[in-house]
């Protein structure tokens, strides 16, 4: 019985799921918004929504243009705010740029004085001292802590490494994850417990700091994830992106539709586009690419090196007015090798 | 069945003995070639030490319903 209610749920054969799951996308698409809006408000992470999130993830883009990381605590953490929020001091990403009033250089001493922020420096949970220690440890420069910020003892008069030494130094990581960004606590409202939001995607980095859940912290950086965990999760977090961005506008798609994409833009084992350079691209007919897109190309190409069409798809099919292979179209008639000798008389 | 994946967005990997890999093809009907590929160098490939030619089969859950997909593993 089971078993039975489960094949009425069955594709049936010949149905062309690709071309229907384009068309189920496609249509709601219309209603999306065309241009991501941001929203004034304490919101520090905006990540993008509508359409443009949805050309990102089918255009298989390198970089998110926002990139967004869901930061989950251990258990002991999640439940409490203010241990949730010394967390955001582990993770904040924080250079000396951010922290520093500014920078004399003092070039016939020899020495560079910095003049760092006390408010910045109480609220990221520093000491002047710290600061000091950690430019002698980063940098191996002679660095002493000094009432109002740093000074750093060059030994040198060379005009050219005192001003580079300067810009190293504002460049450098006083504390958190290269790459995180700047994080904020959140509370999920059905389980009460808190997680951090960071506008970056250094998801690698920031899995190695203590008191983090590893098993569920995610990001919205596609390529993020498959460089960590591989193809699988990639895909997963593909069809998870869709779906989020979907369901934000208040589009309602089935999900199969949505796996099937992130299912055939990772089959090649690497994350591909949809476009030119993807999917549509490596089509296997001379005839279905030629049609799409860089029409010349394909056909200039395919005529140099005598590729052939074996005319199976859709596309090609159309285009020289035959039947297409799809549904009852897709039955032919064929004989194996070695029946034919039966048929055939051998001569 | 092999134990847990260590990430959400991660479903079990298990590396399948040639016998049943056969199996598997003959009863889908496909040819190696046409499954779905997975890198040598991928993580998950990687920990099971699967080398190219050999089938991994993932055990997915969508919606309710658990699933199995294949993927072959191809070199770089």
């Amino acid at each position: 019985m089971a078993e039975k209610n489960n094949k009425k749920y069955f594709v049936e054969y010949g149905e062309p799921v690709g071309i229907i799951a384009a068309q189920s996308v496609g249509e709601p698409g219309t209603q999306m918004i065309l241009r991501s809006f941001h929203l004034a408000g304490i919101e520090s992470t905006v990540a993008t929504s509508g359409l443009p999130r949805i050309i990102e993830l089918v255009d298989a883009k390198k970089k998110p243009s926002t990139p967004v990381t869901y930061i989950y605590l251990d258990q002991k953490i999640s439940k409490n705010f203010d241990r949730a929020s010394e967390m955001l001091k582990k993770i904040n990403e924080v250079r000396m740029s951010n922290l520093a009033r500014r920078a004399l250089e003092n070039f016939s001493k020899g020495k560079i004085k910095i003049v760092l922020d006390k408010q910045e420096l109480e609220s990221e949970g520093l000491t002047i001292r710290q600061v000091a220690a950690r430019i002698e440890k980063d940098m191996g420069l002679d660095a002493q802590p000094v009432e109002n910020g740093v000074i750093v003892n060059m030994h040198t008069r060379n005009l050219k490494e005192i001003r580079n030494t300067k810009i190293a130094i504002m460049k450098m990581l006083v504390s958190g994850v290269d790459g995180a960004g700047k994080a904020t606590v959140r509370r999920d409202d059905d389980t009460g417990e808190f997680y951090l939001v960071s506008a970056g995607s250094n998801i690698e980095g920031i899995m190695q700091i203590d008191g983090i859940d590893k098993s569920k912290t995610t990001t919205n950086d596609v390529f993020a994830v498959y460089r960590l965990f591989g193809i699988e999760a990639a895909r997963n977090s593909l069809a998870v992106e869709l779906k989020k961005t979907l369901k934000e506008q208040k589009i309602s798609v089935d999900e199969r539709h949505l796996n099937l994409i992130a299912d055939a833009m990772t089959a090649s084992g690497s994350v591909k586009g949809v476009g030119r350079h993807g999917l549509s691209g490596e089509k296997r007919s001379v005839f279905a690419r030629a049609a799409y897109e860089e029409t010349l190309k394909h056909l200039v190409h395919a005529a140099a090196f005598g590729e052939t069409d074996k005319m199976r798809g859709v596309t090609e099919n159309i285009l020289v007015g035959k039947q297409i292979p799809i549904g009852t179209g897709s039955v032919k008639l064929a004989i194996k090798k070695e029946d034919m000798s039966k048929v055939m008389p051998k001569k | 069945m092999p134990s847990k994946s260590d990430h959400e967005l991660v479903p079990v990997h298990e590396l399948m003995s040639d016998k049943e890999a056969k199996e598997v093809l003959e009863s889908l009907k496909v040819s190696i070639e046409n499954l779905p590929k997975i890198l040598e160098s991928d993580p998950q490939a990687k920990k099971l030490e699967a080398k190219p030619g050999q089938i991994i089969r993932i055990h997915r859950r969508e919606g309710k319903h658990d699933m199995f997909y294949y993927r072959v593993v191809i070199g770089e």
